[in-house]
């Protein structure tokens, strides 16, 4: 049987691993390259790291360090951060990275998400939507770390992105990122049903019960987090940790 | 020595870290000439099954692949979109594979899945139905990692050595003689993918 | 020929080392003469202990912790931990200082260590790039006590935490158990010089450090215990510490996991330690480990003399290593190995307080403080 995907998300921000709250006040969480080794060692399913400066400085992505960091990894490395062309997303795949991820290049260029994943494969483009919930009900997507808003409606554009090629889909909840009181069970409800390619959570987890709590109400789902897997304890306390096999196993 | 053949498609520098980790000689393939001394291959493989067969015939070392293979009989691993393009042809596209094995590859059927998503993303449980070299000191019902959304379908069910559920049962592994091929990633499979990937060094064939 | 110590194993490799007589060295003749007479670890360091624990108790009425052990996933600190817990009742903070070396096995360490006695957990992250400019700088200097930027940072960070927040007492693993016999000074030098530290940076670093964390002895040797009263504390010294039953402990009690040897909860002390030191100097800290048990008969001459004879790293392990810490650096294999080939220096080629810390020693002895020590 299928395992539902348990996934660390780690933001990099001025070559330093950081952690928000609702994409603001980063706390520096520090090294990316041992912190992924160290995800490596405890066997995580999957990790997904972000750099959320290249889109806002519109630079390229740091190929170096995505090429140390996909060597430490022996599991399913998803990257995105600045992905805007066809090439740049070989160039990363090709440095030993599984997925990358596209956010607001999608908005920019729609095609691109066909183009590269026509190159490439589906299986490995990612599509992630930064997510705020509406004043009056509903959600809202946002790019370059919730700044800016996108006209679309959400759910048009989840099924507009499948449509396009998209392998899988990651809705990232601005609200709940970093504030560990459980994932947007409403917001995944919403999405689930409109999807037919993978799909992944991130944003809210604060202790393990919340992923089960995901896991039981929707059964294959990728669960994504970033507080969770960083931070230990009332003074959130950097510490890397993720649940064995065993602990894991009882999660589902 | 092995040899990983890089014709642009598949996580080449996966394979290379675990071997260079486990201390095995290997290199990676680009033209004919480097598999001169290659005493085993793996061929690696991600994205659509036309575009692979598209690059993999444009790489100018197809027929010495097919003479080490099938003439000199050196053990190869095909690996996801590898090993279905050792397969005869495939429901994503219209050229024809390898045909190393005689197998068909197949989408998926979404009745069967039952609302289950697409492509088969993540880590499910890989039974051994029968002994094999390439999954020694590896337990049954391991778990390794798949992403694909088309499976690999043996005409003759005895090359089939492994099979995963998902919807119904497919095979994860074939073995005909010399030819080897998993549909999961071993090179993403932490220990249990380290651990066959050793084996196959290993192979004595 | 290396001359061997006939009651422990060090040996000329430590070049200021001196023999008597019967060929005991001055380590073993100091530990006889300074340590072991004032080191009481029965019922009179059971009590003294306690009474500290009382004394600590008390002041920390109503706060949050009491007190704060630094840990680093090492089996010493964690130790301490359950010791203070469960054996003194204290209520102590765990305080981790992550210079961005942690192994995998420190973490789950620390992390075992935090749930199973229910206790909170600080961590201080060191800037990287600031931590990487600076152990650059130290492999650049050719000293061979480059493990200084970390040291140096989890002792300024642990005693910046107790001055900000008013913490008195400081408890860490240290013992006489256990690290009785010290590193001699040509090996490591003081990691609590700041002057050195900042003069190797000056000449070699090439960014500033805005957010490291530094101290200075005077500071946290003088200032911090007799003015602000506050107190670097050593438990595991006031009763019988067996290494080898602790360890057994921690793994059958709190799912520990063991490491291959001592420091190797991090990655770099591990290389430094296990193949820097004795490849580029010859000097192969676990003569001072062994030794050290040797004299607290935790270890026999005849068991440390063989287990010496095998190298302090295995060969495949370090090939990785070497390329990981060239990796984390930013730099390439080639330069790494450049620093390894590079001219050895000491201490005395940088700046450095060495004048304060003979002068501070003496006054401790006289006033009957200190026992024993680096020379």
């Amino acid at each position: 049987m299928l395992d539902p995907r348990i996934i660390p998300c780690l933001l990099v921000h001025n070559k330093g691993l950081v952690k928000t709250v609702k994409f603001k006040d980063s706390k520096y969480i520090g090294d990316p390259i041992n912190a992924v080794k160290i995800f490596n060692e405890k066997e995580v399913d999957e990790l997904i790291v972000i750099d959320i400066d290249a889109t806002v400085e519109n630079r390229e992505p740091d190929y170096k360090m995505i090429e140390n960091l996909a060597n430490e990894c022996r599991m399913p490395l998803c990257y995105g951060g600045g992905i805007k062309t066809v090439s740049q997303a070989q160039r990363i795949l090709s440095l030993g990275v599984e997925k990358i991820a596209i956010s607001s290049a999608v908005f920019d260029n729609p095609e691109l998400i066909k183009e590269i994943s026509s190159q490439v494969g589906n299986q490995s483009v990612v599509i992630i939507f930064d997510v705020k919930k509406k004043l009056f009900g509903g959600y809202e997507v946002y790019t370059h770390n919730a700044k800016n808003k996108i006209k679309s409606d959400l759910i048009e554009l989840v099924e507009k992105v499948q449509e396009l090629g998209a392998g899988e889909i990651i809705i990232n909840s601005i609200d709940n990122d970093g504030m560990m009181k459980g994932y947007d069970l409403d917001l995944i409800n919403k999405i689930k049903k409109k999807t037919s390619v993978p799909m992944t959570m991130l944003g809210g987890a604060g202790k393990l019960e919340d992923i089960s709590q995901v896991i039981e109400k929707f059964g294959i789902i990728g669960c994504a987090a970033g507080s969770l897997f960083v931070f230990k304890g009332k003074y959130k306390a950097v510490l890397i940790n993720y649940p064995n096999i065993k602990d894991k196993q009882k999660l589902f | 020595m092995i040899g990983i053949i890089d014709y642009g498609m598949g996580n080449i520098k996966a394979f290379s870290n675990i071997y260079k980790s486990l201390n095995v000689s290997h290199k990676v393939v680009k033209v004919e000439e480097h598999l001169k001394d290659v005493e085993k291959i793996i061929l690696p493989g991600v994205g659509a099954f036309d575009h692979a067969m598209r690059q993999l015939n444009r790489s100018g070392f197809l027929d010495a692949l097919n003479d080490l293979v099938l003439n000199q009989k050196k053990p190869v691993l095909g690996v996801c979109v590898g090993m279905q393009m050792m397969a005869n042809c495939s429901e994503e596209g219209v050229l024809n594979g390898l045909g190393w094995v005689d197998a068909t590859v197949n989408k998926f059927n979404k009745e069967e899945l039952n609302n289950k998503p697409l492509p088969h993303m993540g880590w499910n449980s890989v039974d051994c139905t029968i002994d094999n070299q390439l999954f020694k000191d590896i337990s049954t019902n391991s778990r390794f990692y798949f992403l694909h959304s088309y499976y690999f379908n043996p005409e003759n069910k005895d090359s089939s050595i492994a099979l995963t559920g998902y919807g119904n049962k497919f095979t994860c592994a074939v073995n005909r003689g010399n030819i080897f091929g998993v549909q999961f990633h071993p090179e993403k499979s932490h220990h249990n993918g380290v651990q066959l990937l050793k084996n196959f060094s290993n192979l004595q064939c | 020929m290396n001359r061997i110590c006939t009651n422990c194993v060090m040996d000329t490799t430590d070049i200021k080392i001196t023999f008597d007589d019967k060929g005991v060295c001055d380590h073993c003749n100091t530990f006889y003469s300074d340590i072991k007479p004032n080191w009481h670890t029965d019922e009179k360091g059971w009590s003294e202990i306690s009474r500290i624990a009382e004394k600590i108790k008390k002041e920390g009425k109503g706060k949050e912790f009491d007190c704060i052990i630094g840990v680093s996933g090492g089996i010493d600190s964690s130790y301490l931990v359950y010791l203070a817990k469960e054996k003194l009742g204290l209520r102590p903070l765990v305080f981790h200082v992550d210079a961005g070396w942690n192994s995998q096995q420190a973490v789950h360490n620390i992390e075992r260590i935090v749930d199973k006695l229910d206790l909170d957990l600080y961590t201080e992250v060191i800037d990287w790039e600031e931590m990487k400019d600076l152990q650059l700088s130290f492999f650049k200097s050719g000293v061979s006590h480059i493990d200084t930027p970390q040291d140096h940072a989890f002792f300024a960070t642990m005693y910046k935490f107790a001055s900000e927040y008013n913490v008195k007492y400081i408890l860490t693993g240290g013992n006489y158990s256990t690290e009785c016999i010290r590193n001699p000074l040509d090996w490591m030098y003081y990691q609590s010089d700041d002057r050195q530290l900042k003069d190797i940076q000056k000449t070699f670093g090439t960014v500033k450090l805005n957010n490291f964390p530094t101290t200075n002895i005077l500071w946290h040797k003088f200032y911090l215990p007799y003015v602000r009263k506050i107190q670097l504390i050593r438990p595991l010294d006031f009763m019988p510490y067996h290494k080898e039953e602790a360890t057994q402990f921690l793994v059958d009690h709190l799912d520990y996991q063991r490491y291959a040897q001592k420091h190797f909860e991090s990655r770099f002390t591990r290389f430094y330690e296990g193949y820097w030191l004795p490849t580029k100097f010859g000097f192969d800290t676990r003569k001072v480990q062994y030794s050290s048990l040797i004299l607290t008969g935790q270890m026999t001459r005849e068991e440390a003399l063989e287990k010496l004879k095998i190298p302090a790293f295995d060969k495949e392990m370090i090939k990785h290593d070497f390329e990981y810490i060239a990796t984390k650096l930013g730099i390439s294999v080639d330069e790494l190995q450049g620093y390894l080939d590079a001219p050895n220096k000491k201490y005395t080629d940088y700046k450095n307080q060495m004048w304060l810390y003979n002068f501070g020693a003496k006054v401790m002895r006289v006033l009957g403080v200190e026992k024993g020590g680096k020379r």
